[in-house]
């Protein structure tokens, strides 16, 4: 009896192992592993690739305004998360007219944020010996607008100044 | 005398009990036997009878399984193909006739390089295949990848896509995703 009793636990235990069995799914798993490669890039656009200042009375009008003023500048920048990129400006030399000049330092911008955080506020005076921050920031698409100033002065020379100066934005 | 007549009735009974073992050991192999029948990966054939208790069983193989996205102008490339696409993928299920076979990703989190991340979402997939289904990757929840009816081997394709962002930051991402063939 003992035996008969053992036999059919063993039975039956079979038999429990084979139902749960079928009854369970079976997973079959494959890792995939998906990988991308980001890189440094920067893209400058600004909307004028010149800016006039029209005459003005230096006794009525202390700071004469481009007339390009409300001009559109577009950062776009991919850069690392610690080495945030930037935007400056640096004139090849100072405003002249033949052997007149007007410093470059009376030359001033100042730029707006319309879309994203990026470019510093306030008037910047321009520099012919070291580039000026204008902007910096993160990885992103950023818009803004652009208004320059010339600070007018009764001691300089009649004539037609010109200057250049290039916007550099940097992604390390 | 009782005793002695009962003593030899549970002789005889205990003998062929134990001429029974050999059956009963047999029945226990017999079962792990079919316990045993492979789920993952491999190759190989088994043969059983027609009237066998055959538990179900899946097989899943994507080739290859390192998919790159290469760097891209977002101004320019705004989805970057994979340059592995189509990945193939062969998923097969021994399932019983009415059965349903799920195939689902799940991916372990968003891309990654460091501290910096790539939402796992801005990865897509389209497929080519009956019963393949296209989606986009997500790192809490797994995705239907494809399902099928019953048994069968089913063949298709996989092209994976990232969408490009100006707002990423420098750097090799990686992870890992997992695909799973259910067969119930």
């Amino acid at each position: 009896m003992r035996f008969k009793i053992i036999i059919l636990v063993l039975l039956a235990l079979s038999l429990t192992f084979v139902g749960a069995n079928s009854a369970l799914a079976v997973d079959a798993t494959a890792n995939v592993t998906l990988s991308a490669t980001v890189t440094s890039i920067a893209e400058l656009t600004l909307s004028t690739a010149t800016v006039s200042f029209p005459n003005a009375n230096p006794g009525t009008v202390p700071n004469v305004s481009a007339t390009e003023n409300g001009a559109t500048i577009t950062a776009h920048v991919r850069t690392g998360s610690s080495t945030p990129a930037s935007l400056s400006v640096l004139a090849a030399d100072d405003l002249t007219s033949g052997s007149d000049v007007i410093p470059m330092t009376a030359v001033s911008s100042t730029t707006t944020n319309t879309s994203g955080t990026f470019f510093t506020t306030g008037a910047i005076p321009w520099s012919k010996t070291a580039p000026v921050t204008l902007g910096g920031g993160a990885s992103g698409s950023y818009t803004g607008t652009v208004n320059w100033t010339l600070a007018n002065s009764w001691s300089y020379a009649t004539g037609n100044y010109t200057a250049a100066a290039t916007y550099t934005l940097t992604a390390p | 005398m009782f005793d002695d007549t009962l003593k030899i009735v549970i002789r005889k009974f205990a003998g062929k009990m134990i001429s029974l073992l050999p059956l009963v050991f047999a029945v226990i192999t017999l079962t792990i036997s079919a316990l045993s029948l492979p789920v993952n990966g491999g190759s190989g054939t088994v043969t059983t009878n027609a009237d066998a208790d055959i538990p179900s069983s899946a097989q899943l193989t994507i080739s290859p399984s390192s998919i790159n996205f290469r760097n891209a102008n977002p101004g320019a490339v705004l989805t970057i193909p994979a340059n592995e696409n189509p990945v193939s993928v062969t998923a097969n299920a021994q399932i019983g006739e009415q059965s349903l076979a799920t195939l689902t990703v799940l991916a372990i989190g968003d891309l990654i390089s460091g501290s910096d991340g790539i939402p796992i979402e801005n990865v897509t997939w389209t497929a080519t295949g009956s019963g393949f289904v296209p989606g986009t990757m997500n790192k809490n929840s797994p995705v239907s990848a494809g399902s099928w009816q019953g048994p069968g081997e089913h063949i298709g394709t996989f092209s994976f896509f990232m969408g490009n962002s100006w707002s990423y930051s420098t750097g090799n991402y990686s992870q890992t995703v997992t695909y799973t063939l259910t067969a119930p």
